[in-house]
Order: structure tokens, then sequence, then C-alpha cells
């Protein structure tokens, strides 16, 4: 499939050194438009939709902050820890600067680990995009099925 | 020559000429040769080649701007009043920047390039600010996530007051390709002002902590920037309520140190409080112990907020902001009046203002080191 010139744009600033020193594609070699289609399958695979997962990945950071930069256990389920860095990060499709933050959140249940930002959260729902394959920040679609149910 | 070679020789002389006039083009017009710098109303003037971000400009001269994120525009931390004209503000500038700071022509330093003599102001505290050479001579956990690092500066000396942080510069490693830099709290006692005490909390795909997480090691030597900050404790007779968890510790433990080492402000109680989610991770419960012996003014509070039955905790338990608020009600005496003392996250720092003002704390004597 081929890429937009917006989705060309926008995977050049994904690179590393670029809007964050690690970038946001891992070791991922497809290009952007196969990351992002490989990932709407499997969602719907799953069973869930970019909305959903990204409401629920806003819940969790919600009620994380209650933890006050701790860790706090959310529905008897979830260690959810949020932290705060100094600054903004621009999306890279270029359409809003978002707080530099990180939520770590640990299911007791499937022993799942994510961790996402609010940079994140907007790329899930607006672009589709879970970051490439071996991003520290990569929402896979199966862990957020497994997280959701 | 044959035929067949003149097309792709006039098309090579041709790209050769375009390159020849493109450095003659660049030599010309962006040489902006030798520039003064003026800080502060002329209290230090500075000569330097031009065209470079005032940031990396101000660095090259021994200056150093706190930035976070080492120059890519990205934390707009590094902001400097501008008093010549610099040009309007840049579309990457004004995210980080209030309507009054733009109306004072404050700006991002990174972003701006010094193309001719500039007009600046700088916080004078900046000048002492300097970048040391320092040899990990220590690391040790104390937590799973918590690493104290040691740093011996060698020949060179810090004065710093307890409270400050520096900058340490984290180098290109793996996927990383640029040096990036960021803010610690500085743990240890000022009096030794030949090492510096970090205490760096892993941040999960954070880049810095990573970094110290896996790949600093005892004998390597890093770079550190400082001191920079506020953050210190204010010479009244008014009593000391600080809060902290995870690696903000590291303020208040320099802070302690200083004041049982030097009986500072004999008058001042100082209550500590001191929050962890289990006992996995609080940390630094012997040492803060020995502090309450040798200072008979200062009462240690730690709290965890899910302890787990394994840890057979026998202190206080709940969110910290709730013990606080218990704390003020019930124990602490008011008749010296209150003060606040905070490290950590925005919206830690944001709860526990809450509760001081709520027990009527005035909200300009609440100081504290936000994370963020």
């Amino acid at each position: 499939m081929k890429n937009t010139q917006s989705e060309l744009d926008a995977y050049e600033r994904m690179k590393p050194g670029i809007i964050t020193a690690a970038g946001f594609l891992g070791d991922d070699v497809r290009s952007l438009r196969d990351i992002i289609e490989a990932d709407e399958e499997a969602m719907a695979q799953y069973g869930i939709t970019f909305e959903h997962a990204a409401d629920f990945l806003k819940f969790l950071k919600a009620a994380g902050q209650a933890g006050l930069g701790e860790p706090i256990t959310v529905q008897s389920r979830y260690v959810v820890t949020v932290g705060d860095a100094r600054g903004k990060l621009p999306c890279p499709w270029q359409d809003g600067l978002f707080h530099k933050n990180s939520v770590m959140v640990t299911d007791s249940k499937t022993d799942i680990s994510i961790i996402y930002s609010d940079l994140s959260i907007h790329m899930l729902s607006v672009h589709h995009f879970c970051q490439g394959q071996g991003s520290p920040f990569r929402l896979n679609p199966e862990h957020l099925a497994l997280l959701i149910k | 020559m044959n035929s067949f070679l003149i097309g792709p020789a006039v098309s090579a002389a041709i790209t050769m000429v375009l390159a020849l006039l493109i450095t003659i083009i660049d030599k010309l017009v962006n040489n902006y040769g030798v520039v003064t710098i003026d800080i502060n109303n002329g209290k230090k003037k500075l000569e330097v080649k031009g065209g470079s971000p005032l940031l990396l400009t101000l660095a090259g001269q021994g200056i150093f701007v706190p930035s976070a994120c080492g120059g890519r525009g990205s934390c707009g931390a590094c902001k400097v009043k501008v008093i010549s004209d610099v040009g309007p503000h840049l579309p990457t500038e004004l995210p980080y920047l209030s309507p009054d700071e733009v109306k004072q022509n404050v700006r991002l330093s990174c972003q701006i390039k010094v193309k001719k003599n500039i007009d600046i102001e700088l916080p004078e505290v900046l000048f002492n600010v300097k970048k040391y050479k320092a040899r990990v001579v220590s690391m040790r956990n104390v937590t799973y996530d918590i690493k104290e690092v040691l740093f011996e500066l060698g020949n060179d000396v810090i004065q710093f007051a307890a409270g400050q942080y520096v900058q340490l510069v984290v180098p290109p490693y793996d996927k990383v390709k640029e040096s990036v830099q960021r803010a610690y709290s500085m743990s240890s006692i000022p009096s030794d002002t030949r090492h510096v005490e970090l205490l760096i909390r892993l941040v999960p795909g954070g880049i810095a902590t990573t970094w110290v997480h896996t790949k600093l090691a005892v004998g390597m030597t890093v770079e550190l920037i400082g001191p920079f900050g506020e953050f210190h404790v204010h010479d009244t007779p008014k009593t000391m309520i600080c809060v902290a968890g995870g690696s903000g510790m590291a303020p208040f433990k320099s802070m302690l140190y200083d004041i049982a080492e030097r009986n500072l402000y004999p008058d001042k109680e100082i209550w500590y409080f001191f929050g962890a989610r289990t006992k996995k991770d609080m940390f630094y419960l012997d040492e803060m112990d020995a502090l309450q012996k040798k200072l008979s003014r200062f009462h240690f509070v730690p709290a965890l907020s899910e302890p787990q039955p394994d840890d057979k905790w026998q202190g206080e338990t709940g969110i910290i902001t709730d013990v606080l608020d218990r704390y003020i009600k019930e124990h602490i005496g008011k008749d010296n009046g209150l003060e606040g003392y905070l490290c950590g996250s925005p919206g830690m720092i944001n709860a526990c203002i809450k509760v001081m003002t709520a027990h009527g704390i005035r909200e300009n004597e609440i100081y504290f080191d936000k994370f963020a």
C-alpha cells in the first residue's frame, strides 16, 4: 500500500532523535502504512476499537494519578504508575502538542505490562498508530485486548 | 572523446559549478562573523562566532542555561529574556511561553540563533554553573528501581545549597543517536564539595534513566552541569513540613544532613512525610531513624499506601496526603507557624498544596521542586 505524503513526513519525524531520542518505530522496518494496516487488522481480529482502547488507557491514567507519582492498584487488578517529565511533545503528524509523561500499567491477571503517554493515546485514537515493533511505548493490540477483557 | 561521454561530463561539470556556487553563497550569506552577547546590561560581554543557537553559544562560553532536552526544543526549560530585536517568536517557541513571557520577549535559547549583536538578561546564579567531569565511584540499589549513584569530581569542587540539582549528560547509546540531559536533585551533603550523590529512579522507556540503570557502571566518567535551582531551606522559625515519594527523597536527604551537621535553624521543628506503595518501594528507613536520634526536632513519618501482608508494616498507612492531613490536625504544633517543602510530580505537589492551604499554610510559603 502506498503511503500518503503526510505519512511519509510523519514517518521521518518518528525516527530517533527528531521528536524523542528513541523515536516511535523501534526496530520495525515496515512502512508507516503497513504498520498501521497490520494493527488495524489485529484490533479488528481481537474485537476492540481504537476509540475504546484509548478511552480505557485514559481511564487507567486518571485512576493512577491518585497514586501521586507512586504505584497504585486500580480495580484490584492493574498496578498503575503515572510519571511526569518536563516539556511537551509534538505529534509526528503535527496535529497537536502533548505533555511529556509516562503511564506504566502492569496487569496482575495476565502479567502484561504496557507503557504509554498522552501522545501515545492521541496517536492510537486519531491515527490508529500503535508504534513500531520494539518501540518501548508500543501498544500491542493483543496486549490491549487482554488488558481490557 | 567518445560522444556518449559528452553528456555525463557536461552534467558533472554543471553539478560541480552549482555545488561551488552554493558553497560560496553559503559562506557569504551565512557568515555572521564575530558578534557580541551583552548579558545583564554590560555585566558580562562575550565575543562569539555568530550563527549557532544561543543555548549552545552560551554553553561554549561556559554559561549553562538549564535545558532538560539538550536543545531539541521539547522541554521549554531554556528560557532567556532577550532585550534586543532577534525577530518574531518562532512557532517552535510559542507552545512553551505564556502570553506575558511573549510580551516580555522571553525566548527559548535553543531556538534562536545568534546572528548579530544581542542583549540578554540571565539570573546571575548561572555564572556559577560549571561543567564537571565526574567519575562514578559507587552505585547501589536502594530499591528495585532506584539507584544511589556517587560521583567523584576529581580535583574540581562544587559549591551548592542543599536542595539544588545538576544536569546529567547522557551520551548516545544503542539506538539513541544524540546526547540528552536530565535534571536530578543532589542528595549529597553540601560540605562534601568533591562528591555529588544522585538518586535515580528507573522511568520505563526513559532514555536517561534506562542508561543509568543498564549502562552506567563504577569507574565510568560522565559530565554533570550545575548547580541549578531555587529549592532550599528558608531561614525562618516556622515548622518545616516536607513531603516526598520515591527519588523525591534526594533534596530532603541533602537538606536534613546539612541541618544536622551544622545545627542550622535551631528553632525549626522538622516533619518529613515520605510515601511509598509497599515496603519494597521504601528506603533509607535506618538513615532517617539515625537522623531522628541525632536531631531531636526532626520527625520522620514514612507511610505505605498499599502495605502487603509480608511487609509486616507497623507504620502509617494510606496515601501520603491523607497521612499529612491527619498529622497536621492531630500531631504538629502550630505555634511557630508552618511552611511546606515538596518534591515530586505535579499531581503530588498540587494535592499537597491543597491539603496544606486547607490548614492555613500560605501558598507563598509552600516551596517545591516539581519534577515537570
